[in-house]
């Protein structure tokens, strides 16, 4: 009796001792075990999961290939209920040039053979700039433009951000000099991208791009979007049109 | 005396040739720096000396034309407009079909300028080859890893085999001893019965008190370190899967200042941050190709994904292999986390889960607790990350603005908590108002 018990004891200090060891030596490529698999696993579709595991076997069918997925054509996001606000959400009628599949890689979406940019001159700002709304739209402006332009286009809009100054990017352009742009052709170069620019228009949606517009013209003109005591724009050297409503 | 003239005259035909030297190099900087301006704002967007980008590299393109057998001066009515140029000479118009993006007009560009802009281009020293002689192998990366991980392998493998080996030996110079021993004791009986249980029990029994206590605390700390590791099961600190792609964090948000929002776009409208899909890193690695780094295998991965050819002009084909990232935070589906909850009402800063990101230079990883504790800035938790009690405890301790006017829900909540003076003055006690005290406790805000 006294012999099994010995032996037993044994043998599970050696499975004990075995086992701790083993925890000892962590594998970063594991996460290690979990109480309830079926808990912690959504049966429901979440983003950047992989269902191709059902039961503890890989279905290579059913493997995503994708990290990222992309929404269905066509399809509009909600954005709620101010008609404005939707009505600016709407898909972007201005199409790329066809030219795009092959320097922005705009495949999979409708092109045009026209030469877009140069009609994109005539595009008024969606959002107009007024007393009311200016400081805000701005302040957002500033927002946005720290994230997502910054690191190229600099703090100034010079053209010497982070990354050109680090010496990994070269080319970026001084927005001084780019006075003769209308606010739709930037706008098109934002959504679209030109030259080396890539498309943003994963990354930013048309209300955003049309504040960045606005945000960027104070660096070709300081006065832009001030407005003195009777409500008047003080800028005189504006490129845009504050009174036309046209998404 | 006479020495002294023939040293006073060498003397002034020195002066005379650093003058005139010194005079030459002035009009020379001149023409010179006049190019480099004139380069800098007018040619600079789209082309660059040695690479190609927008258009192609211009390093020695004068030479390029003529023995291409463009026609003599096409080159600058090729400046002033392309289109003349290409309607005139049949090597411009080849030229114009390198890349499907045409060239702006420069009509204001002299042929003066023109060559003072070539000048300094063709005076440009090439960095790509000053960086390989230097830096290593386009892959040599990607080999080095793998060498890495086979050497780690084998090391444990040895180990294992040694440790096989040095048992193997104690075992068989015990069983010597013990046969020796039976051999030459004097006892009949033992040398037929006592087995190596017997002599263990007899032993055991010579010592009692120190077996006892020492089983006592063998089977004590067994049972504790059973119930340890009970509670690290879940706990996915330290957690690195690998990566299709050796990205390094620190490159890109911390020498280069990327912003996380900006690969990480989603992070402020959704519940997830968001890995960003592939044209996002092209908007920059169109230009960067790594060339003559020891990264540029990594980006030619990149390139593979979107489909990208990167020879003359560059263009997509079209022919994508998505890249299929790792998840490295992950919940468990019975807690609901919304990012942008936390980013824009919250106002919290990445690194307070993430760690500084600004340094790291490998793949992302679930920090421990204890580095995020180490972070400036950062609320002090005890909790391993991403477990419950480590959230509950920042909402324990994280104070709320009042009314910042980013969310309309908790804007209407802390307009009636500041009517109910009462409670107000009682939450304030500690000074700030925290998550918790305005629900952040509730179990169905985050388990439904």
């Amino acid at each position: 009796m006294k012999r099994t018990f010995l032996t037993v004891f044994g043998f599970s200090t050696l499975a004990f001792a075995l086992l701790f060891t083993s925890s000892c030596t962590s594998n970063p490529d594991s996460s290690g075990y979990e109480y309830m698999p079926d808990m912690y696993r959504s049966p429901a579709i979440e983003a950047y999961v992989d269902y191709a595991e059902i039961r503890g076997k890989e279905v290579t069918a059913l493997k995503s290939l994708l990290s990222a997925k992309t929404p269905p054509r066509n399809t509009i996001p909600y954005y709620g209920t101010d008609s404005n606000e939707v009505k600016l959400m709407m898909p972007n009628l201005r199409k790329a040039n066809v030219a795009f599949k092959e320097t922005h890689g705009l495949f999979g979406i409708d092109l045009s053979i026209l030469d877009e940019y140069a009609l994109a001159i005539n595009d008024k700002n969606a959002i107009p700039l007024t007393a009311k709304n200016s400081e805000t739209i701005l302040k957002n402006g500033k927002e946005l433009f720290t994230a997502m332009c910054q690191h190229c286009h600099g703090e100034k809009g010079d053209g010497n951000g982070p990354m050109v100054t680090s010496g990994a990017y070269a080319g970026v352009p001084n927005y001084a000099n780019l006075t003769a742009l209308s606010d739709g052709q930037m706008f098109y170069s934002i959504y679209y991208g030109k030259g080396m620019m890539g498309a943003h228009n994963s990354l930013l949606n048309k209300k955003e791009i049309w504040t960045l517009v606005h945000y960027v013209r104070q660096f070709q003109d300081a006065s832009y979007g001030k407005f003195d005591a009777n409500g008047l724009l003080v800028s005189s050297a504006t490129k845009s049109d504050t009174t036309a409503v046209k998404p | 005396m006479k020495i002294s003239n023939i040293q006073m005259i060498n003397g002034l035909r020195k002066l005379a040739a650093t003058i005139l030297l010194i005079s030459l190099s002035l009009l020379n900087f001149n023409a010179f720096s006049q190019g480099e301006a004139l380069f800098k704002s007018k040619c600079a967007t789209c082309h660059q000396t040695h690479k190609n980008g927008t258009g192609p590299k211009l390093f020695q393109v004068r030479d390029k034309w003529s023995a291409g057998g463009a026609k003599e001066g096409s080159i600058y009515q090729w400046v002033n407009n392309w289109q003349t140029a290409a309607a005139s000479d049949p090597y411009a118009a080849e030229v114009s079909k390198w890349s499907p993006t045409a060239m702006s007009a420069f009509p204001d560009l002299k042929k003066e300028d023109i060559d003072a802009i070539m000048d300094w281009v063709d005076a440009q020293p090439d960095p790509a080859a000053a960086a390989s002689s230097t830096g290593g192998t386009t892959d040599g990366s990607t080999g080095d890893v793998s060498a890495e991980s086979e050497e780690e392998g084998s090391i444990g493998w040895i180990w294992i085999v040694m440790g096989v080996i040095f048992i193997v030996i104690i075992m068989a110079v015990g069983g010597v001893k013990r046969q020796l021993n039976i051999a030459t004791s004097d006892d009949a009986a033992s040398q037929e019965k006592l087995t190596y249980g017997e002599e263990f029990r007899s032993w055991a029994w010579k010592y009692k008190v120190y077996v006892g206590v020492t089983t006592l605390i063998v089977v004590i700390s067994l049972i504790v370190g059973f119930l340890q590791s009970l509670s690290r099961i879940g706990v996915v600190e330290g957690y690195q899967p690998s990566q299709p792609i050796a990205f390094p964090h620190a490159a890109h948000a911390g020498i280069n200042g990327i912003d996380c929002k900006y690969c990480h776009n989603s992070v402020t409208k959704s519940k997830h941050a968001g890995i960003p899909s592939v044209n996002v890193c092209m908007n920059c690695h169109k230009q960067i190709n790594g060339e003559g780094k020891p990264f540029a295998g990594e980006i030619q991965k990149i390139y593979k994904a979107a489909g990208w050819d990167p020879s003359g002009a560059g263009k997509y084909t079209g022919k994508v292999n998505p890249i299929i990232w790792n998840k490295v935070h992950v919940l468990p589906d019975h807690v609901y986390f919304n990012h942008s909850q936390h980013v824009v009402v919250g106002g919290i800063d990445c690194k307070q889960c993430h760690g500084d990101m600004k340094t790291m230079t490998e793949t992302a990883k679930v920090q421990p607790v204890e580095e995020l504790n180490k972070i400036e800035g950062n609320i002090k938790l005890t909790k391993p990350t991403l477990t419950m009690g480590w959230c509950i405890e920042c909402h324990g301790a994280k104070e709320v603005a009042i009314g910042n006017g980013k969310s309309g829900y908790y804007d209407e909540i802390h307009r009636r908590l500041k009517k109910d003076k009462a409670l107000y003055r009682k939450y304030l006690k500690d000074g700030k108002i925290t998550v918790n005290e305005l629900g952040g406790w509730e179990c169905a805000k985050c388990h439904y």
